[in-house]
């Protein structure tokens, strides 16, 4: 039994990294550019294809490295040819846009790579479980965590010690007023949306290694990063990190007892959370790390 | 003298509704230009337009010479001109040292270690967040963000807005150090008396039309005008030069309400 609540418990841990890397972006782009990417997901599912493409010329490290990298590039690249056109639209657009895009996205990755799952193979050294009785807990798994604790980490200081970071936290306060002290926001928020959705890569190609690669591997993860950030509180960062990991715990260990609620919980949570403290556990006006 | 700024035929609109009509004005380097006016008569949306933040549909600006009509907002700040917004728009969940690490610098005088010399209250409340500032040093702290963009031009929306007399004092003593640095001044500002002692040009604008401009000195002659412009706010009050070091530790001191 207690190796089966451990198990769950990992599970739970690992997936709410995802839901965390995917809800950061989210996130940040949300907070900054007052847009809810629905297409998320799918730059998830990009980033292990990307990996999956890479990996016969850089290996497995070079595409690790270099996949999010191009994923972020390509953010930058729809941002400013497609999103940055409705920022100054009703909501509606961004939100019709960026599901437009999703779709597109999807039969893009179904037409290059087909329907079927890929593998995205991981070097042998990462892929042994570290012991018997903990089998669970394998040399990817812990590899998965330290990257995710890595990027978590790089990204806060980005936010919290830099310039350019700090601007992005003034601008989800007050744009404008950001901009009348010399920065050009367009380039701001175009870094932003890199950024998010370059993390969204990184998510594909640890989830690549986990789980495998197809065409809707993001689709899964996209409300339950919605439901993180709003447990979390919109507008806090470490709400969303707390967010992330707490609904994917609560779901992984609910569903040891009770294995159809584990979906179901996170929405009980979102309820319960929302009615004791509507702002979310954390949230607050302006973006905070 | 030349011109730092001239507007020529401003119509500005938020949506459909027609809010400055035809407005000009000019701010001559080196000089405080003050734009008064009662409330909701656009000049708020006058300076705004200056800065490109809400762009006229028509008309034309010229920065220290260049077009600047069609210029965002950053650029136009990037080449010298500092905006303090009225309510002065501190960033409340960022510390003050994170508020003055905003502004893109450009090189010259005003630094991060020269703002807190100049203003020893804000280099103490460093690490506290800008919503825990009382309205004085919030007001500092905008006016310092501003002027680490080392601008040539300072334009001021209402930096005397809801402070204590003493601190307006104050206020107005720092914007006349900057003309005295050399910059030019176009000031905004309800309290027409004290803000006429420190111009010398004025502007006076009338549901978005631009109504009397002059001197300050003939203005302040013209008591109907300055009455009917102020209305029960232009009592008497008015301040002497500057103040004691302790009157202005005293005030940094006072808490007072946040905007
Ligand atoms: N964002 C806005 N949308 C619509 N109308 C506005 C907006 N801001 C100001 N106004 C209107 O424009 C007019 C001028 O406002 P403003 O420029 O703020 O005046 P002032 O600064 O002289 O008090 C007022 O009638 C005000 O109601
Ligand atoms: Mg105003």
């Amino acid at each position: 039994m207690l190796t089966l609540i451990l198990f769950n418990l990992t599970n739970g841990i690992i997936l709410g990294l995802f839901y965390v890397l995917m809800a950061l972006g989210v996130s940040l782009i949300l907070n900054l550019s007052n847009v809810i990417n629905f297409a998320h997901g799918n730059f998830l599912a990009l980033g292990g294809y990307f990996a999956f493409s890479l990996a016969p010329y850089l290996g497995y490290w070079g595409a690790f490295i270099v996949a999010p990298i191009l994923i972020g590039v390509l953010g930058l690249i729809v941002e400013q040819t497609m999103i940055k056109r409705v920022y100054a639209r009703p909501h509606v657009y961004s939100l019709l846009l960026t599901f437009g895009l999703s779709f597109i996205i999807q039969d893009m990755c179904r037409t290059i790579w087909g329907v079927n799952g890929l593998p995205l193979s991981i070097p042998n050294a990462l892929n042994s479980p570290l012991s018997n009785q903990f089998f669970f807990l394998t040399g990817y798994r812990i590899f998965l965590v330290a990257v995710v604790i890595v990027a978590v980490a790089a990204l806060f200081a980005f936010l919290g010690f830099t310039r350019v970071g700090t601007r992005i936290r003034a601008g989800t306060f007050d744009l404008d007023t950001v901009s009348a002290l010399g920065i050009n926001i367009g380039l701001l928020r175009a870094l932003n949306f890199a950024l998010g959705i370059g993390l969204a890569g990184l998510a594909g190609v640890l989830a690549g290694g986990q789980i495998g690669l197809n065409p809707n591997m993001g689709d899964n993860l996209v409300l339950p990063s919605f439901i993180a950030i709003i447990v979390g509180g919109i507008g806090s960062l470490t709400g969303t990190l707390v967010g992330g990991l707490v609904i994917g715990v609560a779901s992984a260990l609910t569903s040891v007892w009770w294995s159809a609620g584990s979906n179901v919980v996170m929405y009980i949570l979102m309820v319960v959370i929302l009615v004791a403290r509507p702002r979310g556990i954390m949230g607050e006006e302006g973006m905070m790390t | 003298m030349t011109i730092a700024l001239e507007a020529e035929g401003l119509n500005t609109f938020y949506g459909k509704s027609h809010i400055l009509y035809d407005v000009g004005l000019k701010v001559k380097e080196g000089a405080i230009t003050t734009l008064l006016g009662r409330n909701g008569a656009g000049k708020t949306t006058t300076l705004r337009s200056l800065v490109g933040l809400t762009p006229p549909r028509s008309g034309k600006i010229t920065i220290f010479g260049k077009d600047t009509t069609h210029t965002p907002t950053y650029r136009i700040t990037q080449n010298g001109v500092g905006y303090v917004p009225e309510g002065r728009k501190i960033f409340a969940h960022l510390t003050v040292e994170d508020n003055l690490r905003v502004p893109q610098e450009r090189p010259g005088p005003w630094t991060i270690e020269r703002v807190y010399q100049t203003f020893p209250r804000l280099a103490e409340r460093k690490m506290n967040k800008g919503r825990q500032l009382s309205g004085g040093e919030q007001e500092m702290l905008s006016i310092a963000r501003a002027l680490l963009l080392n601008p040539q031009l300072l334009i001021l929306d209402e930096p005397s807005q809801g402070l204590a007399p003493l601190i307006v004092k104050e206020v107005f003593r720092i914007v006349q150090q900057t003309k005295a640095d050399g910059m030019s001044v176009l000031l905004v500002e309800q309290n027409v008396r004290a803000s006429l002692e420190i111009a010398d040009y004025a502007y006076v604008l009338d549901h978005g039309v631009m109504g009397w401009s002059g001197t300050a000195a003939d203005l302040v002659k013209d008591e109907e005008r300055i009455q009917a412009l102020a209305g029960a706010s232009a009592e008497e009050w008015s301040f002497d030069d500057t103040l004691s070091a302790a009157e202005t530790e005293a005030l940094a001191h006072q808490p007072h309400a946040v905007a």
